[in-house]
C-alpha cells in the first residue's frame, strides 16, 4: 500500500475508534444508571472492537511513516490511549471493574480528541529522535503514563465513593497491625509509620458485577496500579537520561520536560510514602495521586506546546 | 537545671526525631517537587540564556528580583540545595537505624514463641511423633516453601520476603550514590566546545577550544587527553521535505602518542568515545576559503568560519568577516554567504551548496584591534563604508589599491561538544541499583509464620501455627491456609 493509502487508513480507523469508544462509554453509563445487562455486554463488545480498530490505526500509522508510531505528540497520545484501554479491558474481568468502562473510555476519547488538534501527517524522525534508547524510553513512558491514567480514574472514583460512603469512611483505614510475636517487626521504622499494605478488601463485601466497587476496593486498585506503574516510570526517566547522554552529552539538564518527569516521579514517591504515614493514608494520599497525574498531563500538554524545551516533541 | 550540653543534646535528639519521621520525609519530598516547578516556569541561564537576557532588557526590575531570588538558576540556588540536602539528611536518618536493624536481625536469635492463639491467622492440630519429630517435619515443610526458619523454643519462627526490606534499603541508599556520581563527574570532568573545519586537525587540549573549557575543581589544564582528530569530511543530509536526516563527521583518530587508530564517524546520537573523552556532533556551518591578495602577494588564504543566527531556519545568509590590519588604512571585509542563492531568493531554506555566492561590504579606517573583539563582527566605530560587491565560487574581484578577493573553495566546519564525565558510570550503577531495589521493595511482601509444639497426651504433639503478613494480607491468607493444612493436617 502507498503511504497516502496507509495514512488514509490510519486516519479513518482513528475516527472509527473514537466513535466506538464513545458508544461504549454511553452504554457503560447507561448501564450504571439503569442496570440493563444487555447494554453492558453491547458496550463491552464495542470497547473490544474499538481496541482492535485502534490498534490497526496505530500500526498503519507506523507503516505510513516507516518507523515506530510514536515520533510526535499526536502519535504519543494515541498510543497511550490504546494502552489505557487495553490495560482497562484486560483487567476489568479479574478486578470486577466493569462499571468503570464509561469513565475510562470518556477520558481516552477526550485525550484522543484533543490529539486531533495537534495532528501532523506521518513523517520521518529528526536525527536526535532516531535512537534505540528513544524507543525504549518512550515505550516505558507510554506504559507508565497509561497506568498512571488508569490509577487516576480509580483514585477519583474512590474519592467519590468515599463521599457516598461517608458514614462508613472508617473502612479506608484498616486496623493497626497486631503486635508481633517473636522476632521484631524487621527494620526500624519511624514512629509515624504504618505498613503500606493494600487496604484489606477481603472483609468488605464485593460489589455486584456491573456496580461501582466500594471506595476501599477502588483505593486498593488505584494503589496496585500506581505501584505497578512507578518502577516503569522510574525506568522511563533513567532511559531518558541515557538517551540524553548519548544525544546531547548530558544525562540531566533540568530541561522543562525533564523537570516535569522528575516532579511526576517525586509526587508518586510521595504518594507511596503517604500510604505508609499516619494521618496521610486515605484521602490525602489520593489527592497526591491526582496531583501526580496532573503533573503528567502538564508535562504532555503545557510543556510540549507552551514551554518548548530541547525535547523535540515540541512543535 | 539541665546543663547546657544536656539541652543541646535534647534539641539535637528532637531535631533528629523530627527528621526521622515519615511526615517530614513526605513534606520534604513535596517541597522538592514544588521547588522544581519554578525552574520550568522561569527561563534558566543554563538552558535559555537568551530568554534571561531578554527579560533583563525588557523588564529590568522584575529580572533583578528574580535574580536576587535565584530564580534564573533554580537548581543551583541555595533554597533548592537546602530542600534536597534536608531530604537526604532525613533519608540518612531513616536508613541508618533500618540498616543497623537489618544487620542486627541477621545475628539475632528470635525470641521464644509465645502464645499464638490470639493471632488472626491461627491453626492448630495434633500430629504424630514427639515434639522434635513434629518440629523437624515443620521445618522441612517451611523450607520447601522457601521460608527462612530459625529455632525459637518451644517452636520455630519462619520468615519470607526479606527482599522487600533489602530492596528498599538498596533503593534508598542508591539515591545517595546519584549525588556521588554528580559530584565526581563535575569535579573530575570538563565540558567544552570545539569548531573544526574540514581538512583540519584538532587536538584535545585546554587551549584548542572555542572558549576556555569548563573544567572541574579537580581537573587540571594539563590533564587533557591530548589525542587528535583529523576532520576528513562533514556531511548534512536532508529528506526531500527539508527535514534533517543525518549529520555526520568522518574523522581520523590519532592517539596521544601520534598513532592513527583509524577512521570513525561521529553523528547525532553516536558520540565518539576515546581515552575517557566523549565527542558529540553538535553543530555545523560553512567555511568558505577566501583568498585576499595585494599585488599578487597573499594576505590571507584560509577558510573562514561563518555563522548564522537562525541555524534551524536556513533562509538567512551566513555571516563572516576578514580583518586586514596590515593595510594602511586598515580594511575590514564583511561577507554574506548564500549557499544556494536560487533557493534563497525563492525564500526556501538554503540547505545544500548550489552555485554558492558571497556578497561583501568593505570598510576602511581603524579596526580598533587593540581591544578584545569578536572574530565574527567588525567594530565599526572607526570604520567607514568603502566598496561592496559579490563573487561566485571560483571567481574573484578586484578592489582599488591592487587588492583581489577570490572565493576558490567552499568547505564546511563541524562543531563538537567535548566532555569528560567520570561520574556517568556511577550514575548508571546507581540507576541500576535503584531499579533492582525498587522491584522487590514494591512487589514482594514480608510474611512470618510461627510454629509452637507442645507435647500432647500419648505420643502426639499439639502444633499451633500463627501467621502474619505486613503486606498483601489477602493473598497471604490463602497461602497461610494451605501451609497450615500441610503442617497440622
Ligand atoms: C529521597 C527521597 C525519597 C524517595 C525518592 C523515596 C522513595 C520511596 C519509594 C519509591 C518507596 C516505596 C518502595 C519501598 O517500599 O521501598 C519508599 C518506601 C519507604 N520510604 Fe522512602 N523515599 C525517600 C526518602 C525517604 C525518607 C527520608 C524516609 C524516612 C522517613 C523514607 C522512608 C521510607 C520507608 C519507611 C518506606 C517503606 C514503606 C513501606 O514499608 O511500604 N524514605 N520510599
Amino acid at each position: 500500500m502507498s503511504t497516502e493509502a496507509l495514512t488514509q487508513l490510519s486516519n479513518t480507523t482513528f475516527g472509527i475508534t473514537l466513535i466506538l469508544y464513545l458508544l461504549a462509554a454511553v452504554a457503560s453509563f447507561h448501564h450504571l444508571a439503569f442496570h440493563r445487562r444487555g447494554v453492558l455486554t453491547t458496550g463491552r463488545v464495542m470497547g473490544w472492537t474499538g481496541l482492535a480498530v485502534h490498534a490497526a490505526s496505530v500500526v498503519s500509522r507506523g507503516l505510513a511513516a516507516g518507523r515506530v508510531p510514536w515520533g510526535n505528540l499526536y502519535e504519543y497520545v494515541t498510543v497511550v490511549g490504546l494502552l489505557v484501554v487495553a490495560a482497562y479491558l484486560f483487567t476489568e474481568r479479574v478486578w470486577r471493574t466493569e462499571a468503570l468502562g464509561g469513565f475510562v473510555l470518556a477520558l481516552v476519547v477526550a485525550g484522543m480528541g484533543g490529539a486531533t488538534l495537534i495532528y501532523v501527517p506521518p513523517g520521518p524522525l529528526v536525527p536526535a529522535l532516531n535512537s534505540y534508547w528513544l524507543r525504549i524510553h518512550v515505550v516505558m513512558a507510554m506504559i507508565g503514563s497509561a497506568l498512571f491514567t488508569l490509577g487516576f480514574v480509580f483514585t477519583v472514583l474512590s474519592l467519590l465513593q468515599v463521599r457516598k460512603e461517608r458514614r462508613h469512611a472508617a473502612a479506608l483505614t484498616p486496623a493497626r497491625a497486631p503486635a508481633l510475636v517473636g522476632a521484631d517487626g524487621g527494620g526500624e521504622r519511624p514512629a509515624d509509620y504504618v505498613p503500606a499494605e493494600e487496604p484489606d478488601g477481603s472483609s468488605a463485601p464485593a460489589a455486584p458485577r456491573g456496580r461501582l466497587p466500594s471506595a476501599t476496593t477502588l483505593d486498593r486498585l488505584a494503589y496496585r496500579t500506581i505501584v505497578f506503574a512507578f518502577p516503569i516510570w522510574t525506568m522511563a526517566v533513567i532511559f531518558g537520561a541515557i538517551w540524553a547522554e548519548e544525544a546531547w552529552g548530558r544525562y540531566w539538564g533540568w530541561d522543562p520536560k525533564e523537570v516535569w518527569s522528575f516532579i511526576t516521579w517525586v509526587v508518586f514517591a510521595a504518594y507511596l510514602h503517604a500510604r505508609a504515614t499516619v494521618g496521610w493514608r486515605g484521602t490525602r494520599a489520593a489527592v497526591l495521586a491526582i496531583v501526580g497525574f496532573g503533573a503528567l498531563v502538564f508535562n504532555l500538554i503545557v510543556v510540549n506546546t507552551v514551554i518548548a524545551g530541547l525535547h523535540s516533541y515540541a512543535g | 537545671m539541665p546543663s547546657f550540653s544536656e539541652t543541646t543534646y535534647r534539641s539535637v535528639v528532637a531535631v533528629w526525631r523530627t527528621l526521622r519521621s515519615m511526615r517530614t520525609a513526605l513534606i520534604l519530598l513535596l517541597l522538592v517537587a514544588v521547588a522544581s516547578v519554578f525552574g520550568s516556569l522561569v527561563p534558566q541561564v543554563n538552558t535559555a540564556p537568551g530568554a534571561v537576557a531578554d527579560l533583563f532588557r525588557d523588564r529590568p526590575l522584575q529580572a533583578a528580583v528574580y535574580r536576587a531570588l535565584g530564580l534564573f538558576d533554580v537548581y543551583g540556588s541555595w533554597w533548592f540545595t537546602l530542600a534536597y540536602v534536608l531530604l537526604l539528611i532525613s533519608l540518612a536518618s531513616c536508613l541508618v537505624p533500618r540498616t543497623r536493624a537489618l544487620f542486627r536481625g541477621l545475628r539475632q536469635q528470635p525470641q521464644p514463641v509465645g502464645d499464638l492463639q490470639g493471632m488472626r491467622l491461627f491453626a492448630e492440630g495434633v500430629v504424630r511423633g514427639d515434639t522434635d519429630v513434629a518440629l523437624d517435619r515443620s521445618r522441612r515443610i517451611l523450607r520447601r516453601r522457601r521460608f527462612r526458619v530459625a529455632p525459637a523454643a518451644p517452636g520455630l519462627a519462619a520468615e519470607k520476603g526479606a527482599a522487600r526490606e533489602n530492596g528498599s534499603l538498596i533503593f534508598h541508599w542508591s539515591l545517595f550514590l546519584l549525588l556521588v556520581g554528580v559530584v565526581i563527574g563535575k569535579g573530575f570532568g570538563f565540558t567544552a566546545q570545539a569548531t573544526v573545519i574540514e581538512g583540519e586537525t584538532w587536538t584535545e587540549s585546554h587551549a584548542s577550544y572555542d572558549l576556555p573549557p569548563q573544567e572541574g575543581r579537580f581537573f587540571g589544564e594539563g590533564m587533557h587527553a591530548g589525542f587528535q582528530l583529523r576532520v576528513e569530511d562533514f556531511d548534512a543530509s536532508y529528506h526531500p521535505s527539508g527535514v534533517p536526516r543525518d549529520f555526520v563527521t568522518r574523522v581520523e583518530v590519532i592517539d596521544s602518542a601520534g598513532r592513527s587508530t583509524g577512521e570513525r564517524q561521529i553523528r547525532v546520537n553516536e558520540p565518539l568515545s576515546f581515552q575517557g573523552v566523549k565527542v558529540y556532533q553538535q553543530g555545523y556551518g560553512w567555511a568558505p576559503v577566501i583568498d585576499v591578495r595585494r599585488d599578487g602577494r597573499p594576505l590571507t588564504e584560509h577558510p573562514v568560519v561563518f555563522v548564522t543566527d537562525t541555524p534551524n531556519d536556513q533562509r538567512q545568509p551566513w555571516r563572516g568577516v576578514i580583518k586586514l590590519p596590515s593595510l594602511r588604512p586598515q580594511v575590514g571585509l564583511e561577507f554574506e554567504l548564500f549557499p544556494d542563492p536560487v533557493a534563497g531568493v525563492a525564500g526556501a531554506p538554503m540547505l545544500e551548496a548550489r552555485n554558492p555566492f558571497l556578497s561583501f561590504q568593505a570598510w576602511r579606517g581603524d579596526l580598533r584591534l587593540t581591544a578584545a573583539q569578536s572574530v565574527f563582527s567588525l567594530d565599526k566605530r572607526g570604520l567607514r563604508p568603502w566598496r561592496s560587491g559579490g563573487i561566485g565560487l571560483g571567481q574573484s574581484t578586484t578592489l582599488p589599491g591592487g587588492l583581489t578577493v577570490s572565493f576558490p573553495e567552499l568547505r564546511e566546519y563541524t562543531q563538537f561538544l567535548v566532555k569528560r564525565d567520570p561520574g556517568t558510570w556511577i550514575m548508571l550503577a546507581a540507576a541500576l541499583l535503584i531499579v533492582l531495589g525498587l522491584i522487590p521493595a514494591l512487589y514482594s511482601s514480608r510474611r512470618r509464620v510461627w510454629v509452637r509444639a507442645v507435647a500432647a497426651d500419648g505420643d502426639g504433639t499439639l502444633l499451633q501455627v500463627g501467621g502474619f503478613a505486613l503486606q498483601r494480607r489477602a493473598a497471604f491468607e490463602e497461602e497461610f491456609r494451605a501451609l497450615a493444612d500441610e503442617l497440622v493436617g
